[in-house]
């Protein structure tokens, strides 16, 4: 088997050569044109900043240092987040903490904002769920002094509302899903033998 | 003399010792071991030789090893379409003496992978047109990949040193009434396909010579995988080709677990088959749509971009980020896929075809496109193959070679697909493949989805691999040992070295990766698809006008990211 | 060599503080776009301009890829050191007002490319008004850092003409731009 030596290159139709396929693309357009203009279907725009795109429950944006019910950091500055970082963007320092069981605590726990890839290594690496991240995209800075965000910045009240959560180990609402998901099936599978469909129905 | 492992030009011209086959346990291709005396010829014959007919060089690269005696070590991978054989080629090379003789009067697609290995090692190839660095600016001293080069030691450039283009213009006629113009385009033009500087010589609006400068978006990326774990190489890769970032993952995330010997769960094998897929058909619609718009066709950009939002919709909720996923992981998938996974797909299904229709109404038939387009920097295949080219580039020339269908891999194999090939090695043909290609790929994520999501893990079950899942990890003293152990200290890889290729969007996407047993990379080398295909440039539009240069290069689909690394 | 501008705004009428105020709303309302894309970032730029996001209802429907006609340099991607001529080029070359946004981590920073050919951030040479976060910064993460921007036309305004008396002189003889006056012509030249 050889490859081919010469080029065969497209040949032209009449039709093409008289440039009357050149109709239909603009049939293409004016249906574009049209529909956008007078049926009231939604384009596909998001207005934003009224609008805004409904983005999974995994984002992965601005980092949140959890807490513990008593406004403490979960964290305990295992510095696991700050090695599994391939930005080297978060930097702890450590301090001990008067509870044996925690024993220690972070001091200052800094991310640099702009070095942050946003790829989650961070909160993959967490073995405490002291750190993950929300949904929030909006992120600008005027000058760089503000761009390494503290502890203060970071840190979340116990309560969050669930809606603001981005990337983290467990998803409840994913959970729950699943769960509607397998009941759902469940039934359908009831309500097939009740009616004597009379087959193997396997759910998975 | 030993015997070689795979069909091989008679040897015994050779002087004994100078071509001596690796012995393959553990390797995943042939290897031979071939003093550089030997190189040119042998190269020579294993691209003529009947039996070994290996006519594509897929790529060449460096290694450092500064333990050795002879320190660097050339290493050429081989291919032979006709036969689907690999070949591995080493040379070795002394630190005091790193000349080689240059392969480019055999495989022309040598000419920048040996620019490439002066630049970052110092390896100097006898009888190379124009050996100079083509990554790193020019007034950038020492040779980076070394071992001995601190990573983040760097030269600051200035205006005088910067690049003088090497035209290979044929001589002035002595009734040559008109004055030549040397024209720049770029580094920063509006066909924001990256960065790359085009310097052409035109006779009026012919193109007599051109040269291009290429580095502009050189990220080191291959000295950051030295000195980052294995896990951590993964955002690295994403941002290859960046328009299909998951194909990276997939190719990176393969080749690791090959030289674990650890393989994925079918479920994860199943979703990244169908991301693989979604992520090409992405890249295509970015390259068809760049492509458009640089010959003028604004509205099919706007078109073709839809569809790569509906597909950032499915990749987010899989991962978390709409462009650079970092989804892959070594034995594995991140997270697990999302409980609305199937009917996310299934809608992608519904909504892009008739994006890709629109466009093809507007653009297939349309003579204004077609007389910007057909006979357009033309190639043949036998050409296209010296040169280095794979891919959808490769498939408009005439041969049809996959990666997916030559060497199968993932579910491949298991679904009734096709591969696009056309004749007329131009630019139309280039995006009419390209629009085919996204038709089969929409095929192959049909068929996957009616056979069923697998259940089961989403990674390895390995302990040493992969991380344990989080309630394992809060709850028992073993898995947080584990988990510690594996951010710590990282994945260790054992030794050895692999060569692994999937079929990016732009061709065969390959990661030549030697591990020393350590938990970082020792040589990571990514072999990118458009590299060689863009070193064809300067060919392709000799002859041409301005306007045909900025329509090849949409079609070729070079990604800076993936061209320089 | 005095500066005119400590005396025209003791003295200042209501139009021309009118015509100023008309002419910030019309510069933060119609920002021209110069895509200085070089990598990931340029893809979710080019994304925001498209039809889901749609830049151009605030104002920058013209994309334009030369720095005569544009004011507001969208440095999206990783700029190394190679690339740091053309960028220094194009900045001088574009015509005041103008605006730096360094969208993503690779052009704030260098993000995690702390290597042998990567500039570790724009600021480096140019100065930059606002820094995007992000690896790609989606596109409304871009967006809102245009309407950031748009804040920061009207405030560097006021506060450059009330600090005009004493940055005068002081901007002049340095020579340097200053972090919140960045780029634009300092307020040492109030127009006619």
């Amino acid at each position: 088997m050889s490859h081919p030596t010469e080029v065969r290159p497209y040949r032209y139709t009449l039709a093409e050569r008289l440039y009357l396929p050149l109709l239909a693309g603009l049939a293409v357009t004016m249906r574009h044109f049209l529909g956008n203009l007078f049926r009231r279907r939604k384009s596909y725009t998001i207005q934003y900043p009224e609008e805004r795109r409904r983005y999974s429950h995994r984002y992965r944006g601005h980092h949140i240092l959890t807490t513990r019910p008593d406004g403490s950091p979960r964290c305990v500055a295992c510095f696991l987040c700050a090695t599994a970082c391939p930005a080297d963007c978060i930097h702890i320092e450590a301090g001990e903490h008067p509870d044996e069981n925690i024993e220690k605590y972070p001091v200052v726990y800094e991310i640099d904002m702009l070095r942050c890839i946003f790829c989650g290594y961070c909160v993959d690496a967490c073995p405490e769920e002291a750190i993950i991240m929300s949904n929030n995209y909006d992120m600008a800075y005027f000058n760089r002094d503000q761009t390494i965000v503290g502890k203060a910045d970071l840190m979340r009240p116990f309560t969050v509302d669930e809606n603001q959560l981005g990337y983290r180990p467990v998803y409840p609402e994913e959970e729950r899903q699943r769960a509607a998901m397998r009941r759902e099936a469940l039934d359908l599978v009831a309500a097939a033998r009740r009616s004597g469909a009379g087959e193997q129905v396997e759910v998975g | 003399m030993a015997v070689a492992t795979a069909p091989s030009p008679p040897l015994e011209k050779y002087p004994a010792g100078s071509v001596e086959p690796v012995e393959p346990a553990g390797l995943d291709q042939p290897t031979w071991v071939v003093r550089r005396e030997v190189l040119a010829e042998l190269a020579r014959d294993l691209r003529d030789h009947p039996e070994t007919r290996f006519d594509l060089l897929l790529d060449l690269c460096g290694v450092d090893y500064p333990d050795r005696e002879e320190r660097f070590e050339a290493v050429y991978h081989l291919y032979s379409i006709p036969r689907g054989e690999r070949l591995r080629l080493k040379v070795p090379v002394a630190e005091a003496d790193p000349v080689l003789p240059s392969l480019v009067p055999v495989w022309k697609a040598a000419n920048w992978f040996e620019r490439e290995a002066f630049d970052l090692f110092g390896l100097r190839f006898d009888g190379h047109p124009n050996l100079s660095r083509i990554l790193c600016h020019e007034g950038f001293q020492g040779h980076p990949l070394r071992k001995d080069y601190d990573p983040a030691r760097r030269w600051i450039l200035t205006e005088d040193k910067v690049y003088q283009p090497k035209f290979d213009l044929p001589p002035a006629g002595e009734d040559d009434m008109f004055e030549r113009m040397v024209i720049n385009l770029g580094p920063s033009h509006p066909a924001t396909h990256g960065t790359f500087r085009v310097m052409a010589v035109l006779d009026g609006e012919v193109i007599l010579a051109s040269d291009v400068e290429i580095g502009y978006l050189h990220r080191c990326m291959e000295k950051m995988s030295e000195t980052h774990t294995w896990q951590q190489v993964i955002p690295y890769t994403d941002r290859l080709n960046y328009c299909s970032s998951f194909i990276n993952n997939v190719a990176y995330c393969r080749t690791v677990e090959k030289l674990l010997g650890v393989e994925a769960p079918p479920r994860a094998v199943w979703a990244r088959t169908i991301l693989s897929e979604f992520s090409r058909v992405m890249d295509h619609c970015v390259c068809n749509g760049a492509t458009l718009v640089d010959v003028g066709a604004l509205t099919n950009f706007w078109y073709y971009f839809q569809p790569r939002e509906e597909i950032y919709g499915l990749l987010e909720a899989c991962s978390g980020a709409r462009l650079t996923v970092s989804y892959g992981r070594i034995g594995g998938l991140a997270q697990d896929l999302p409980p609305d996974f199937m009917e996310r797909a299934w809608r992608l299904l519904e909504i892009i075809p008739p994006f890709v229709a629109d466009v093809e109404k507007l653009v297939d038939k349309n003579r204004i496109f077609l007389d910007r387009a057909v006979g357009i920097s033309a190639i043949s295949g036998e050409e296209a193959v010296n040169w280095g080219w794979t891919g959808p580039c490769l498939r408009a020339s005439g041969v049809g070679y996959d990666v997916r269908r030559a060497h199968p891999y993932d579910l491949y194999d298991t679904v009734d697909w096709e591969v696009p090939v056309l004749y007329g090695g131009d630019v139309y043909d280039r995006y009419r493949v390209r629009n085919a290609e996204i038709r089969q790929s929409l095929k192959i994520i049909r068929q996957l989805l009616e056979r069923g999501m697998p259940e089961g893990p989403y990674i390895v079950d390995d302990p040493h691999v992969a991380l344990p899942p989080k309630e394992a990890c809060y709850n028992q003293m073993e898995a947080l040992i584990y988990h510690f152990k594996l951010i710590m200290d990282g994945i260790q890889v054992p030794a050895g070295e692999r060569y692994d290729m999937v079929e990016g969007a732009n061709g065969e996407l390959g990661f030549y990766i030697v591990s020393d047993g350590s938990s970082k990379p020792y040589r990571l080398k990514v072999r990118p698809p458009c590299f060689p295909i863009f070193s064809t440039f300067p060919t392709l539009i000799k002859g041409g006008t301005v306007s045909d240069m900025v329509a090849t290069l949409g079609g070729l689909n070079v990604i800076a990211g993936e061209l320089e690394r | 060599m005095k500066d005119t501008t400590t005396e025209t705004m003791t003295g200042e009428s209501w139009i021309t503080t009118r015509l100023d105020a008309l002419e910030d709303w019309a510069q933060r309302h119609s920002f021209w776009p110069f895509p200085f894309g070089t990598a990931c970032c340029a893809i979710e730029f080019m994304s925001s301009v498209s039809a889901h996001y749609d830049m151009s209802r605030f104002g920058s429907e013209v994309v334009r890829f030369s720095p005569r006609q544009s004011d507001l340099l969208i440095v999206a991607g990783t700029i190394n050191d190679k690339m740091a001529v053309p960028l220094k080029k194009i900045y001088d070359q574009m015509a005041d007002p103008k605006w730096v946004v360094s969208m993503g981590a690779c052009a704030c920073s260098g993000g995690f490319y702390r290597a042998y050919h990567v500039m570790q951030g724009i600021d480096e040479i140019i100065p930059v008004d606002v820094y995007v976060p992000g690896c790609p910064p989606s596109p409304e993460g871009l967006m809102y850092g245009i309407l950031q921007l748009k804040e920061k036309v009207t405030r560097d305004r006021k506060r450059l003409r009330a600090r005009a008396g004493e940055a005068a002189t002081a901007a002049a003889a340095a020579g340097e731009p200053e972090e919140e006056a960045s780029g634009r012509s300092h307020g040492a030249v109030a127009p006619a």
